[in-house]
């Protein structure tokens, strides 16, 4: 309905507008310590003691797109309405539900698409995470891909931005059962865990990414947690605590984790990201 | 307003559809959930369109208990609506008194389940499942087996069926195992349960709906020293969930540690896919009404609320090297549990277990009835 409208539209408009627009996809590959994911592969070498893990889940929220000019300006990306795409937000999808990942969903997205102004780019720049307008709503009513019961927490936490899960091979039985990454806003104050917030969460805990030289006709963006957790041990968990480290504040497991996301977390500053990167 | 405007779109296109086809329009009669405006419609399989006239023949026919070998056992033998379609056993008995392996999960918003069984990951669609009832051997449940012709030619003589499968499926006006089948799984699928004190707090704005002691419980459900919700979430408190108009197809197994070594009478996922990670492992329940279909977990085993909180606090009753991750034990008050159970109690929907339209449609001295076993 709306595309049949978008094209009437487009029909009635002069040719002659003022910026016409290009296409933009831009596209990313996951990796786990440098190795493809696969739900049912292997990793070597991971965390601080260089455990081997299997890969259970991987998807994380991508909004805000934009491209940037040689001069650094920045121009919208204006995203593509689709299953995995909605209102400037995208769902990233490496895993296919198969082998360890099978609580997961079938279908996977690896590459934003969407239309620019026409014009000479340099760079890309957007944020992991969902925008607060659209971070604290009713999941049950919410237009896909904001419906994914696996990438929700509760009304007042909103989405899941990032859920890399790592579950070490050789996990000790009386120990913690895996290691497990989720990105999300803390610290949003509402009046129940089931009422979203009417302020902005005091840690939103947006990820600002942008790479100055990039060119997406020819390289990709590859997403590996390794970096990430290379200080945490895969095997470990803090008592009490969230298995791996879930964004909360009481959680140790994520003193060495978040500065690495370039996040800001307790009282530790916030480093270069290390999530991402170009190649 | 939107459910009406929803309706009349979908007749013009089901009469549009049927008049071409040659169909007679009343078999097609709208059908539309009495679902709050909150709640997504189902996704329904295309060779099983929903029609009110179905779903009523579904109803008479999940009563009947002609459809087992010996006309003892019915659907409703092992799903009884005053537990909202659970029959109150540890496991399922069927035909000769056979005990089942697993507990009657129950019934209500099967329609948004991708998967109708504990631990089979391809059981997808209600119509397949209506099988395993009827003709699985191990454990006999209705011992159908092999009498399918004697059953359903029983069934043609009756005079309700006569009419009835002639209403619902005018171009294959018989029962037989298409019909018999796409008629259960659409009443299955009518069994909707969206009105508990919980939803009247939580979408309808009746701030009172809820105890204190079940707002308490609602916090800490949500909150992350329990981990609930992680696995008991969304709108029907699993992380199983198709809807209508949506590309995902969401199912959650786990293994909660209730066994070292899960038995072989009831191992888990692995019985279908031979992988040593699905050892142990099985569908998320919803916990809508969960307070009136004790017991609990997949064999039964726990009896009481109390008695899985424990479970769970305790981070899995005996553990296994599949155990979930987010299973990891907590310390909680007496008052915090109590809270708990309180929040728990507020997911009883008692419309359900009450509604006329989902209730036993035959009189008492009814030959589908008669011999009929009641949990």
């Amino acid at each position: 309905m709306k595309l049949a409208l978008q094209a009437a539209l487009a029909a009635l408009l002069p040719a002659t507008a003022a910026f016409a627009d290009q296409d933009v996809k831009i596209n990313f590959a996951a990796e786990i310590g440098g190795h493809p994911f696969a739900c049912d592969a292997t990793f070597t070498d991971i965390g601080s003691t260089g455990a081997a893990v299997r890969g259970t889940d991987f998807r994380l929220y991508v909004s805000d797109v934009a491209m940037i000019a040689a001069d650094g300006t920045r121009n919208p990306v204006t995203l593509t309405e689709s299953a995995f795409q909605h209102d400037g937000v995208a769902l990233l999808d490496f895993e296919d539900g198969s082998a360890a990942c099978a609580n997961g969903t079938a279908p996977l997205n690896t590459q934003l698409a969407g239309t620019a102004a026409e014009g000479s780019y340099t760079g890309v720049a957007f944020n992991v995470g969902v925008p607060f307008e659209m971070n604290h709503g009713d999941p049950t009513t919410a237009p896909t891909p904001l419906n994914l019961t696996s990438m929700f927490w509760n009304w007042r936490g909103g989405y899941k931005f990032v859920r890399i899960d790592m579950v070490p091979t050789d996990k000790a039985a009386s120990g913690p059962k895996g290691w497990f990454l989720h990105l999300g806003s803390t610290m949003c104050k509402s009046g129940g865990k089931t009422d979203a917030p009417a302020a902005p969460c005091k840690n939103p805990n947006l990820m600002a990414v942008s790479f100055d030289g990039f060119d997406p006709a020819k390289q990709t963006l590859v997403i590996d947690p390794a970096p990430v957790v290379a200080e945490a041990d895969m095997r470990s968990n803090t008592p009490q605590t969230s298995p791996g480290c879930m964004s909360f504040l009481n959680d140790p497991d994520c003193d060495t984790v978040m500065t690495k996301l370039g996040l800001p977390f307790k009282d530790i500053a916030a480093g270069e990201q290390q999530l991402i990167a170009v190649r | 307003m939107r459910s009406a405007a929803r309706s009349a779109a979908v007749s013009v296109i089901l009469s549009g559809l049927l008049s071409g086809a040659g169909f007679a329009l009343d078999a097609a009669e709208a059908y539309d959930w009495p679902l709050p405006d909150w709640m997504p419609r189902p996704s329904v399989p295309e060779d099983n369109p929903m029609s009110a006239a179905k779903v009523e023949l579904g109803r008479h026919l999940f009563y009947d208990a002609r459809l087992s070998g010996d006309g003892t056992v019915a659907c409703a033998s092992c799903h009884d609506q005053g537990r909202a379609f659970t029959d109150g056993r540890q496991v399922a008995v069927g035909i000769h008194g056979t005990h089942g392996k697993l507990n009657a999960p129950s019934l209500a918003n099967v329609a948004y389940l991708p998967v109708n069984s504990w631990a089979n990951p391809h059981m997808t669609s209600l119509e397949f499942q209506a099988l395993v009832p009827l003709f699985g051997e191990a454990p006999d449940e209705m011992g159908a087996t092999g009498q399918e012709a004697r059953i359903f030619a029983t069934l043609a003589e009756d005079p309700y069926y006569a009419q009835a499968f002639a209403q619902a499926f005018p171009q294959q006006p018989r029962p037989e195992l298409f019909t018999v089948t796409r008629a259960l799984g659409a009443f299955q699928r009518s069994l909707m349960s969206f009105d508990s004190a919980y939803d009247r707090f939580k979408y309808g704005g009746e701030l009172d709906a809820l105890s204190d002691a079940a707002k308490r419980g609602e916090q800490l459900f949500f909150d992350h020293r329990f981990e609930c919700y992680h696995c008991h979430q969304g709108v029907l408190f699993t992380d199983n969930f198709k809807r209508e108009g949506s590309p995902w197809v969401e199912t959650g197994f786990h293994n909660t540690g209730l066994y070292a070594d899960y038995p072989v009478s009831a191992p888990g996922r692995i019985e279908f896919t031979a992988e040593p990670g699905d050892a142990g492992l099985f569908r998320t329940p919803s916990l809508r009404n969960v307070a009136v279909t004790a017991p609990y977990m997949h064999d039964g085993s726990i009896p009481d609320l109390r008695g899985v909180l424990a479970h769970y606090a305790k981070g899995g009753r005996e553990g296994h090297s599949n155990q979930d991750g987010m299973i990891v034990g907590f310390t909680a008050t007496e008052a915090e549990i109590a809270d708990l159970i309180a929040f728990l109690e507020s997911l009883t929907d008692k419309r359900l277990l009450t509604n006329p339209d989902h209730a036993d449609p035959w009189p008492k001295d009814h030959p589908a009835r008669l011999k009929r076993a009641q949990p």
